[in-house]
């Protein structure tokens, strides 16, 4: 298993937000790799001479070499990086899937559903989408 | 129903993909992302959650362009995110229709009525605006009040300038089966030219875990739904498919009839499921390990999913793939 180093606490009892994986093996790496893929957030990816920051949306481990592909922050085009150069990921960016259950949706009480409604809604405006 | 010719394209399309080139494997519908923001954040919804920097990403028309070609489907249905936000929809839009393809521009309807104006009426554009029920249940569907009332607006508008409208509705766990049956009628009074239905996708990363249906749960919803259906209803569907969301046919999900095209790439291996992208539509054919998804394999992710874009392409094939199917279809739709 990859090292879980919490840096600070999750915002989810099973979110991976805050956690920091560094590896001991090549299947350490690959774990890591897959839940870096499945994170709906920014992740930090160390590498030998350098740290990327940004959204890793492609994992390709039957590819030669195996590689991934990560929408940096600001970044027009994905960059393409091999499994090999990655030393550690951290899940620096909030987990934008994290802590919206319909049941906790349902469990707020009708001014709180009505504020995070608003809320959006006003977001939304800000932004010119609505 | 839908116009005329664009039953003969399609027919005419899966008559030649089948037949004449002998391809197993065929798209029907792109499913043509050209960005995930929304102006809504619904709870059954597994597309919106991504940082910021990516939600503001867009598809060029360009690249929109180059992927309908690429794909070859007839039809293009234009899902997100919201895609009235983009910026560039109308020239998108307008570059499809000059293609020639029937086009779906999917829709929750809060912008509608004010961008209108971007559009020409034209057989080959829909609007499938999204529809969860009546009233309460809509705006509960998509966590905001006063929603419901907005797409209705949109929708008189949309019919009265001579646009084709159809609506699409996902339906939940406590769907209450006659409250649908009222919800049919009221659309039927807006004047749209036919309804969606599906039930909804167990999204791993929506944040409504509870609602989904499982399979038997969906037949018997919708068994309830649509085994009397009243003489005036029309639907965008096809009858196959009708027949087996009430579990009076049996299919194989075809991933590759709605291949999904977004900012990532060619999503493998459907809309719904995020197992990887590749560059091209030709990769995204040859590369999918097919046997590793639908009903029948092992995987989990597929086992209560009866989602309109896996099983309409192949209620499709089989209204096409024999004398049978064809005339069960045909019996179908004469509601025999």
């Amino acid at each position: 298993m990859p090292a879980d180093i919490k840096t600070h606490p999750s915002s989810g009892a099973t979110s991976l937000e805050g956690a920091v994986f560094t590896f001991q093996s090549e299947a350490d790496r690959v774990e890591a790799i897959d839940k870096a893929f499945d994170y709906r957030g920014d992740v930090t990816l160390t590498l030998r001479n350098e740290q990327v920051e940004g959204y890793m949306f492609n994992r390709d481990a039957r590819a030669t070499p195996p590689r991934v592909e990560v929408f940096a922050k600001g970044a027009a085009e994905p960059r393409v990086i091999p499994y090999a150069d990655i030393t550690a990921i951290a899940f620096t960016g909030k987990d934008t899937a994290d802590g919206k259950s319909w049941a906790a949706w349902v469990s707020k009480k009708e001014h709180e559903r009505q504020a995070e409604a608003d809320r959006i809604k006003a977001e939304a405006e800000a932004q010119g989408h609505l | 129903m839908v116009p005329l010719s664009q039953a003969w394209t399609v027919a005419s399309y899966v008559l030649t993909q089948k037949y004449l080139k002998g391809r197993k494997r065929y798209p029907l519908v792109l499913m043509l992302e050209p960005l995930f923001r929304c102006n809504l954040a619904c709870a059954g919804c597994g597309k919106i959650q991504y940082p910021d920097h990516v939600l503001n990403k867009r598809l060029t028309p360009q690249q929109c362009f180059d992927a309908v070609e690429e794909c070859g489907a007839p039809m293009v249905s234009i899902p997100g995110g919201e895609p009235l936000i983009h910026q560039e929809i109308d020239e998108i839009v307008a570059g499809l229709v000059e293609r020639k393809k029937y086009i779906y521009l999917c829709t929750n309807a809060l912008l509608l009525k004010r961008k209108l104006d971007l559009f020409k009426p034209s057989t080959y554009l829909t609007f499938s605006v999204h529809m969860d029920g009546l009233k309460q249940e809509h705006d509960t569907a998509v966590c905001r009040d006063g929603t419901f009332d907005i797409a209705v607006e949109a929708i008189k508008e949309a019919v009265k300038r001579g646009f084709r409208v159809t609506t699409n509705t996902t339906l939940f766990n406590g769907t209450n089966p006659e409250h649908v049956r009222e919800f049919f009628d009221e659309m039927m009074t807006l004047g749209v030219e036919g309804m969606m239905l599906s039930p909804g996708y167990t999204y791993e990363k929506a944040p409504d875990q509870q609602n989904f249906l499982h399979r038997d749960q969906t037949k018997a919803l919708f068994k309830q739904i649509l085994s009397n259906p009243k003489k005036n209803w029309r639907f965008n569907l096809s009858p196959l498919f009708l027949k087996f969301l009430q579990g009076d046919l049996d299919f194989e999900c075809t991933p590759w009839g709605s291949p999904a095209y977004n900012i990532f790439g060619w999503q493998k291996p459907c809309y719904l499921l995020q197992d990887g992208y590749v560059k091209t539509f030709k990769e995204y054919l040859e590369l999918t390990d097919w046997d590793h998804y639908g009903n029948k394999s092992d995987n989990p992710k597929c086992q209560d999913c009866m989602v309109h874009c896996g099983f309409e392409p192949s209620a499709v094939n089989a209204t096409f793939g024999s004398l049978s199917g064809f005339l069960q279809t045909a019996k179908a739709t004469m509601g025999a």
